[in-house]
């Protein structure tokens, strides 16, 4: 009896050290991210997506890092750069699974920061691709707050020039905000970020 | 008990936390031993790793035992992968390779204007085709504000530093189409049967192109369909002009899309006063289709395009005094069907067949043409990446041409002319990277045509040096050579002619920055074995002989900025040309009646966000074009007033998904000449009579409303037109 105890004392010992280092590993990966040390931070998830090869979540942050600084980057060759390595992150993900509703809002929100750095070039190539990704991210799951909010935004960004009616997407970002409100990852790793955007898409929604 | 637990516990704990360390350090350096920053260095498979400082130095502890493998990777390079004893892994040097394929590497620019999704640097974007003011859909017209090109109006199609226009081939998905013009006659310009819709990449070079191209002796036009088409939709189109009509299905693995249009200019020639005199309007009715299948490591696409198009008018000729009929039916189908996929380590295959078929019945006056064409090829490619600094490719073409004319004057002629070429062709080439930059390609084409019973082989060849971040230079070499024409080679007896030849020296240097591209081109062209004939039109009983030559040198000057202005996109384009023939019935060198010396274009566009509308205007400019006149002693003497065309085109945004779209060309009603035809014979006073020839309108008009209906409420037709 003392001994299958000894052993599974020993098992949930063995993991709760693996969690733990998968934790620190992640937390620290966020911690440079926080800092601003993006490249820093990239590496440090790209590290742990070698060492973890059943998560999906290190290579989804490293397209996230790289896509976000895209987005305040200037310098086109360098976005190149960021986008590359963002997709090819995204890729090694999507081949294993292909039914992962945040996958395809990262994909989204990567052609999204392409549509940015050169609109007039970009726009006409990646639009409907970033509506495609918006819509299988929502049949995937109908709940995912980035997906509905994402689908709104990107339609809202675009509503100045091309006059589409704002009324209905902005009642998407009313209801983003809700589902973002019931909305539980499902690891502390999880992605849960848009609130704070979706907020203030409402607000300008209101003027 | 419980201590022998908590020993053991202990132990274990201890194992993964202070489990032997050993420490991994060195330096990442470039090929040039220069230190990289950045670097993300690591053991696979193990969180152990670090980012190398700003010295390219890196330092980090690892758990790991034994034998592993060592990461370093950063995107300008290629990722260094080494096996490696833990142990014993300090102070070492990691030099990295540099990936020639980053984004910044040198591309062999010589000849080429690129334009879509792969291009590297676009002298023209996908979009540039359909919103550029003046070219109204036509791919052709818009890439009339390129450099290397001339503007010959009552033509339409493309001429290309001092080549004819058939001396330009057209290829979709790499085959050739035989017959990429719309059906015309004398002086009224034709259009590319091609609307831009279905294509996401275009390639245009002016000379020294790759081995892979053959049977054109100035340049070649690369159309490519897209892979994927973007969504299920419904274009429709209403225009003053006709109907158009379209439809994108897509499925998992597959999608279809179709296009089909019904053109009638009648409405637009009863409002613009027409130079002419038509019976039956312009009227066309086409239709293009393209499937696509993807596999897992190709893809497969059918294009079909079938066109009929029709019309009847009367034209003035100096050479009688009632204006001359002409009626004119064309019909004519295009096939093309092409796969291209992967296969082992580093194979690519691409591999195809066309076939083009195309009727014309003219009524002339009182005489009958009918003509019959049945083109076809069949292509296999396949390359190979033996390394990233090294492809090999080699292929092989396969040419059938049977052309059967029959003329009758429905008094006492009535003959047949036509003829049966074959050609085969073999090729092979070499892409060398030897840095990130200097590229070189070196290749030879050889072909046999059994109409003509003769081999050739041409060599090409080109190289390219990037000087600076922004800057690079290339220089391209080829020899070039076509079968004769048809209205020769109709009648051709005894293998009589000979393919046409011509050697492209080509200099060129590119600077880009981000919104900027400047280009400029130097080229000498050298044409020899051009046909010559020694009667005044062509004819059965014309005496032919293959020893004409010319020569064409110039200048090609290219700016696009989009950075002046916000929203404002523009370019510049100037050719300079000095090129003269002997060639046809010429009697010395001159320069043909297509060369103007000086053409310069100017396009802009200007988004203004609070109209919802993208407005444009294009102008194009040409110096005058020589011209034969009888009546003085001196071949080619005369000279045309210089050319100039002001268009402007306006798209409204109505709601996202419906358009207006108004365009009307040379605003200015600019009285434009191209040339002038002399009478056969002098009248009573001996002198030679001239008649001007004109566009057949001062103005084109177009007004158009573009429906999309799709699910992606941004997806609009600015795109097609």
């Amino acid at each position: 009896m003392k001994r299958i105890i000894t052993l599974i004392a020993l098992f949930i010992v063995a993991i709760s050290a693996a969690q733990t280092q998968f934790e620190q590993g992640m937390g620290k990966a966020f911690g440079l991210w926080k800092e601003g040390k993006n490249s820093e931070a990239s590496a440090m998830f790209e590290r742990i997506a070698s060492a973890e090869k059943t998560s999906w979540l290190p290579n989804y942050y490293v397209a996230m890092v790289n896509t976000t600084a895209a987005f305040s980057e200037k310098d086109p060759t360098k976005i190149d750069l960021m986008l590359t390595k963002a997709q090819d992150a995204i890729d090694v993900e999507m081949i294993k699974d292909q039914s992962n509703s945040e996958l395809y809002v990262i994909q989204a929100l990567l052609y999204t920061a392409y549509v940015v750095a050169d609109p007039m070039t970009n726009a006409p190539k990646y639009s409907s691709k970033i509506m495609e990704a918006y819509a299988k991210a929502k049949t995937l799951n109908p709940n995912n707050p980035r997906a509905v909010f994402g689908e709104a935004d990107y339609q809202l960004g675009g509503a100045k020039w091309t006059g589409v009616d704002t009324k209905p997407l902005c009642a998407q970002v009313d209801k983003a905000i809700e589902l973002f409100a019931t909305f539980k990852p499902e690891t502390p790793f999880s992605p849960k970020w848009g609130l704070d955007r979706a907020l203030e898409t409402q607000k300008s929604c209101k003027k | 008990m419980t201590t022998k637990l908590l020993f053991t516990i202990s132990i274990l704990f201890f194992t993964t936390v202070i489990f032997a360390q050993n420490t991994i350090s060195g330096k990442v350096v470039d090929e040039k031993g220069k230190p990289v920053p950045g670097a993300n260095i690591y053991i696979d498979g193990t969180y152990d790793g670090a980012t190398s400082s700003e010295t390219g130095e890196f330092s980090f502890e690892t758990t790991a035992e034994g034998n592993q493998f060592i990461v370093v990777s950063f995107l300008l390079y290629e990722t260094f992968k080494k096996e490696i004893d833990v142990a014993n892994y300090k102070d070492q040097t990691v030099k990295l390779r540099e990936n020639v394929n980053a984004l910044d590497a040198v591309v062999i620019t010589a000849g080429t204007l690129e334009s879509g999704d792969k291009a590297r640097v676009s002298v023209l974007k996908p979009l540039d085709i359909v919103t550029t003011a003046g070219s109204a859909g036509n791919i052709i017209a818009a890439l009339q504000t390129l450099p290397g090109t001339q503007t010959v109006g009552e033509d339409g199609r493309l001429f290309v530093r001092g080549g004819e226009a058939s001396e330009t081939q057209t290829f979709v998905d790499g085959l050739r189409v035989a017959q990429p013009y719309g059906a015309t006659t004398n002086n009224l310009p034709t259009r590319s049967r091609f609307s831009p819709f279905l294509f996401s990449g275009i390639a245009f070079s002016t000379g020294g192109y790759s081995a892979e191209y053959g049977e054109a002796l100035s340049s070649v036009l690369l159309l490519n369909t897209q892979d994927e088409p973007d969504q299920n939709k419904t274009d429709i189109a209403l225009m003053t002009v006709g109907l158009g009509v379209g439809n994108t299905q897509k499925w998992k693995k597959s999608s279809f899309s179709i296009n089909t249009n019904y053109i009638n200019l009648a409405p637009y020639q009863a409002v613009i006063p027409q130079n002419v005199d038509w019976n039956n309007p312009y009227q066309s009715l086409g239709g293009e289709a393209v499937y696509r299948y993807h596999f897992e490591r190709g893809i497969f696409k059918l294009y079909a395009a079938f066109d009929s198009e029709k019309f009847d008018l009367n034209q003035k000729n100096v050479n009688f005094t009632d204006p001359i009929r002409t009626d004119l039916n064309n019909n004519n189908f295009y096939l093309n069907g092409s796969y291209k996929g992967d296969f082992g380590t580093g194979w690519q295959l691409t591999t195809g067949i066309s076939y083009g078929y195309s009727k014309n019945k003219i009524k002339y006056d009182i005489n009958d043409v009918d003509t019959n064409e049945n083109a076809a090829q069949l292509k296999l490619k396949l390359r190979k990446n033996i390394s990233n600094y090294f492809k090999l490719s080699f292929g092989a073409d396969y040419f059938i041409t049977k052309f059967n004319e029959n003329f009758k004057d429905n008094v006492s002629i009535d003959v047949a002319n036509g003829y049966d070429s074959n050609i085969a062709a073999f090729y092979t080439e070499g892409d060398i990277l030897f840095s990130k930059n200097l590229a070189m390609k070196v290749g030879a084409r050889l072909s046999n045509n059994s109409l003509l019973d003769e081999t050739n082989i041409a060599p090409r060849a080109s190289i390219a040096y990037k000087v600076s971040k922004t800057s690079q230079f290339s220089f391209a070499y080829g020899d070039f050579s076509q079968t004769p024409v048809v209205d020769y080679i109709k009648y051709s007896k005894y293998h009589q002619f000979e393919s046409e030849k011509a050697q492209h020296y080509i200099l060129n240097y590119q600077f880009t920055r981000p919104g900027q591209t400047f280009r400029a081109e130097a080229y000498y062209k050298d044409y020899s074995n051009l046909v010559q004939y020694d009667t005044r039109d062509i004819a059965y009983n014309s005496v032919f002989n293959n020893n004409g030559s010319g020569y064409a040198k110039g200048l090609d000057l290219f700016w696009r900025d989009s950075n002046l202005l916000k929203h404002l996109e523009y370019w510049v384009s100037y050719s300079y040309i000095d090129s003269e023939r002997q060639y046809k019935n010429f009697p010395t060198m001159a320069t043909p009646n297509f060369v103007a010396n000086h053409s310069l274009s100017i396009v802009t566009k200007y988004f203004i966000t609070d109209w919802k509308s993208q407005i444009g205007f294009t102008n194009s400019y040409s110096s005058g074009r020589p011209y034969n006149d009888p009546n003085q002693t001196q071949f080619m003497n005369g000279k045309t007033k210089s050319y100039n065309s002001l268009s402007f085109n306006w798209a409204y945004l109505l709601t996202t998904q419906k358009i207006l779209y108004f365009s009307v060309s040379n605003v200015l009603g600019t009285q434009n000449v191209f040339g002038y035809d002399y009478a056969k014979t002098p009248d009573a006073n001996g002198i030679y009579n001239r008649q001007a020839v004109t566009p057949t309108a001062d103005r084109f008009f177009f007004v158009g409303f573009f429906w999309t209906i799709s699910d992606n409420k941004n997806e609009n037709q600015l795109k097609n037109l």
